[in-house]
């Protein structure tokens, strides 16, 4: 008997549809991966599922028994359990609190913590998930966040888990870990569906393997019966082209930007940077690795004005290039945030205030004082053209536009939107963005670089870093782990991701 | 059921409709309970848009109160747009009005003007404390401004008015009391003759123009707007937010600051002993039912300028002025109402307000 079974779902959204009659079904003990483009209707199809949305047609059954539509309660009580990107805990709680979160075991009317414990810490062992339920949530870093998550749905009874996207946040190792951890629900008789836009993992975990694509099922296979190929050519219309290659066409040039013992502390008041130093060139794509909170976030924030640090960063001649947002920006400073929903737009704003931002105050988007109504317009329309933003007006607001497009809306203004930038600083720039938004966000970094602009990128996905940076910097614990290679392999870059690796001179 | 419901309570796509829904339902209650408590309303009513509108004389007073909430209604709406919710127009609007008390009984030319310069000033500077309070320690503005609504009030009504700055020889006359009568020079002459109306209407709706002007015409407009709506992005734009955000504050507390000054210059001619406005508080009511827009905000102003001067002849008919403030509550409860049960309205409908 199937656990879940999707039969005829359609969802519209205004005009769109969203999800265009797609069946599919996964059985216990069998991973089935979901593939597809940003906007092909993975994520609605799984909010379907779990009760989030009402279908316009087409029924859910879990069990063999068929579902209320759009019912998350009943979806929890038929046992699926769905971990979402965002993940929905609370931070100043304990593991164990968050697990048990309505729905304590009570004892003469008071939460009976010693068996909430115990039982959350006996789940978490028996799939292989190392968490302490006595830690913090907000202590954690987002793989343990991650797991807490899984760990909650398990002890909540889910026989049928959703992962949306599960590793985009994850390192290569913590990726691996994940990957084993679902092989062992299958095994033990759960059904796993897993959202996710790299061919590789979905290859390694899967059973079975459904594209989508506009909505719809284009190709579902067994693992035994695909490949990258396959897949891949499913998923785009027309033949796969390959992902072309970094050739590079301008010169490498002198040194942009120098940093020299650079040190700083995170929110929280711990070092986060300690003593970092590096150099970039004028016409490089220099990577910067490493697992996620070793110091990162608060390298791309001091370059880019956001916060202050001891040491010294030089952008050419100008040490002080870095002491305020506006001046960085002026120095021809360009910044990819890390959230771009927080950090990148003004969500309320519509799709051409925000392609002004932060140029807001030259020509062609004001004159003098006042804001140039036309020539905004202007410039937007040919930015949305160049970058390809959907929808195509100027006057959407901002918050309207999927995950992928937003992205493209940040990179068109930081990279296209003013003067050209010297240096760029861009931070996991394709994060849950679809293959084609992807690439276009990489060639937009690999022209800047071609015209001699100096490109920091930082990532948490080895193959982009190897498709695109000229060199490696790996981070580890705020200080640099040495520098490798693009061509270096994933179990080098891993061991200096967790300072295994002594650096090299 | 719940597609029913769901129908039912759909909230109307676009908010200026929402907010002349609301405005009507509002009335429609309010009809039902002056006729649940035993009244006429349909003769209520009458008299209530006979005192609003039936001649230039309720019309005069209309669009004098209408000129006072259209400005403290732009005060709020004005801190709302850079993201902050300010509840001290009428600390910000008593400072205003004893600014312009105080300089228009200065003996020079232009006193008119300077008072009401000196009373944006004043009721500016009022709110920049609740804007510095915010950008520096991290105080929340809904609290700092009730409070220093509390100072204002006290230390004006209580302390200076009474004290300092009581007319002299005024000892004797406690219902007269208050400060010194400006000078003629500094009245607002009145626009239209066998009313009280005065110039301040025309500068309300002038200054109106202006606000909009500003916000959605002018770069610094712009960069308030971004604050209020992404303070986090507007900062890694480049944008000072926290500059921005005082800034907005001191025009939110200067725009009520001139509210004041038109009832002093306009009517009152002193600060006056006993000085219970309740405009800056309307001013509220005002923004949350304009929805942050200038233009609707003085729409909405006019209707509850309307509402205000028509309630006074809702005594001949006997039913309390204070009738008014109920239609007035419950525009601003149906208004917030749809925002309140979005997340519900959310679920009746499947979620399909948000696309993913």
């Amino acid at each position: 008997m199937n656990a879940l079974e999707l039969t005829g779902i359609r969802k519209r959204f205004g005009a769109v549809a969203a999800v265009d009659g797609v069946s599919c079904a996964v059985a216990e003990g069998e991973v089935l991966a979901l593939v597809g483009e940003n906007g092909a209707g993975k994520s609605s199809l799984i909010s379907v599922a779990c009760g989030l949305y009402r279908p316009d047609s087409g029924s859910v059954r879990a069990f063999g028994r068929e579902l209320p539509p759009g019912d998350p309660r009943a979806a929890i009580e038929a046992r699926i359990g769905a971990v979402h990107q965002h993940f929905m805990l609370v931070g100043p709680l304990t593991v164990w609190e968050n697990v048990v979160l309505g729905r304590e075991p009570r004892r003469r009317g008071f939460i009976d913590a010693a068996r909430a414990r115990r039982e959350v810490a006996e789940g978490a062992e028996r799939c292989g998930l190392a968490v302490d339920p006595q830690a913090r949530v907000e202590t954690l870093g987002v793989a343990a966040q991650q797991r807490v998550e899984i760990v909650k749905q398990l002890w909540r009874g889910a026989r049928v888990l959703i992962l949306d996207e599960p590793t985009a946040l994850l390192s290569p190792q913590e990726s691996a870990a994940l990957l084993r951890t679902v092989r062992a629900l299958a095994e033990e008789g759960r059904a796993v569906v897993f959202v996710s836009h790299k061919l590789r993992e979905v290859l390694d975990v899967a059973d079975r393997i459904a594209v989508l694509r506009r909505g719809r099922l284009v190709q579902i296979s067994r693992r035994s019966e695909t490949d990258a190929d396959k897949i891949a050519g499913a998923l785009i219309e027309g033949p796969a082209t390959a992902p072309e290659a970094s050739a590079r066409q301008g010169e490498r040039g002198p040194v942009l930007l120098t940093v020299r013992e650079l040190s700083c502390a995170s929110d929280r008041g711990r070092p986060a940077l300690r003593g970092l130093s590096f150099e970039l060139q004028r016409g490089e794509i220099l990577g910067v690795a490493g697992v996620d909170g070793n110091g990162q976030s608060e390298l791309a924030e001091v370059l880019t004005g956001l916060r202050r640090a001891d040491g010294t960063a030089s952008l050419g001649n100008d040490v002080s290039f870095h002491r305020s947002p506006a001046a960085a920006r002026r120095a021809g400073v360009a910044h990819l945030p890390e959230d771009r929903q927080r950090r990148g737009l003004c969500l309320p704003l519509s799709v051409e205030e925000n392609l002004a931002l932060g140029h807001h105050a030259l020509p062609p988007y004001a004159r003098g004082p006042l804001i140039d109504r036309a020539g905004r317009r202007e410039k937007a329309r040919e930015l949305i053209e160049g970058f390809d933003v959907r929808p195509a007006d100027p006057l959407a607001r901002a918050a309207a536009l999927s995950g992928g497009n937003q992205q493209k809306l940040v990179a068109a203004r930081e990279l296209a939107g003013g003067p050209p930038p010297r240096l760029i600083v861009a931070v996991h720039p394709t994060r849950g963005l679809d293959p084609f938004a992807a690439r276009r966000v990489h060639q937009a970094l690999r022209a800047a670089r071609d015209r001699g602009a100096g490109v920091l990128l930082i990532s948490l996905d080895l193959d982009e870093l190897r498709a695109l940076a000229d060199r490696i910097l790996v981070l580890f614990e705020g200080r640099s782990a040495g520098e490798a290679e693009p061509e270096a392999g994933d179990d080098r870059l891993g061991r200096m991701m967790l300072g295994q690796e002594p650096a090299r001179a | 059921m719940p597609d029913l419901r769901a129908r039912l309570f759909r909230p109307a796509r676009d908010p200026a409709w929402g907010a002349a829904a609301a405005l009507l339902a509002s009335f429609a209650v309010s009809f039902v309970a002056m006729a649940a408590s035993g009244r006429d309303p349909v003769d209520g009513f009458g008299h209530l848009l006979s005192g609003a509108f039936g001649g230039p004389g309720p019309l005069g007073e209309t669009a004098l109160k209408t000129s006072i909430l259209i400005l403290t209604g732009l005060s709020v709406a004005v801190a709302l747009i850079v993201g902050l919710f300010n509840i001290g127009a009428e600390g910000q609007l008593i400072w205003g009005a004893l600014a312009a008390a105080v300089v228009g009984r200065l003996e020079v030319p232009g006193v008119m003007l300077l008072a009401l310069l000196a009373a944006a000033l004043a009721g500016g500077a009022w709110g920049l404390i609740a804007g510095w309070l915010k950008v520096r320690r991290g105080v929340h503005e809904v609290i700092s401004t009730i409070l220093l609504n509390w100072i204002a009030i006290h230390l004006i009504q209580g302390w200076l008015v009474p004290g300092p700055l009581a007319a002299t020889g005024s000892g004797a006359h406690v219902s007269v009391a208050g400060t010194e009568a400006i000078q003629r020079g500094a009245w607002l002459p009145r626009v239209w003759p066998g009313t009280r109306l005065d110039l301040g209407f025309p500068l309300a709706l002038l200054i109106a123009l202006g606000v909009w002007f500003l916000l959605s015409r002018t770069r610094r407009g712009f960069e308030w707007r971004a604050v209020g709506a992404g303070p986090d992005a507007a900062l890694a734009a480049g944008i000072p937010a926290g500059r921005r955000i005082c800034e907005g504050m001191a025009l939110s507390g200067a725009l009520a600051g001139i509210g004041g000054a038109l009832l002093i210059l306009g009517t009152e001619h002193r600060y006056p002993g006993v000085f219970r406005t309740g405009y800056g508080f309307d001013g509220i009511a005002v923004a949350l039912v304009g929805g942050g827009s200038p233009a609707a905000t003085a729409i909405a102003a006019l209707v509850f300028g309307a509402l205000r001067a028509g309630a006074t002849r809702l005594q001949l008919v006997g039913i309390h002025p204070s009738f008014a403030e109920l239609t007035q509550g419950l525009a601003v409860l149906l208004v917030a109402a749809p925002r309140m049960f979005q997340p519900l309205l959310a679920r009746l409908r499947g979620r399909d307000a948000v696309p993913p």
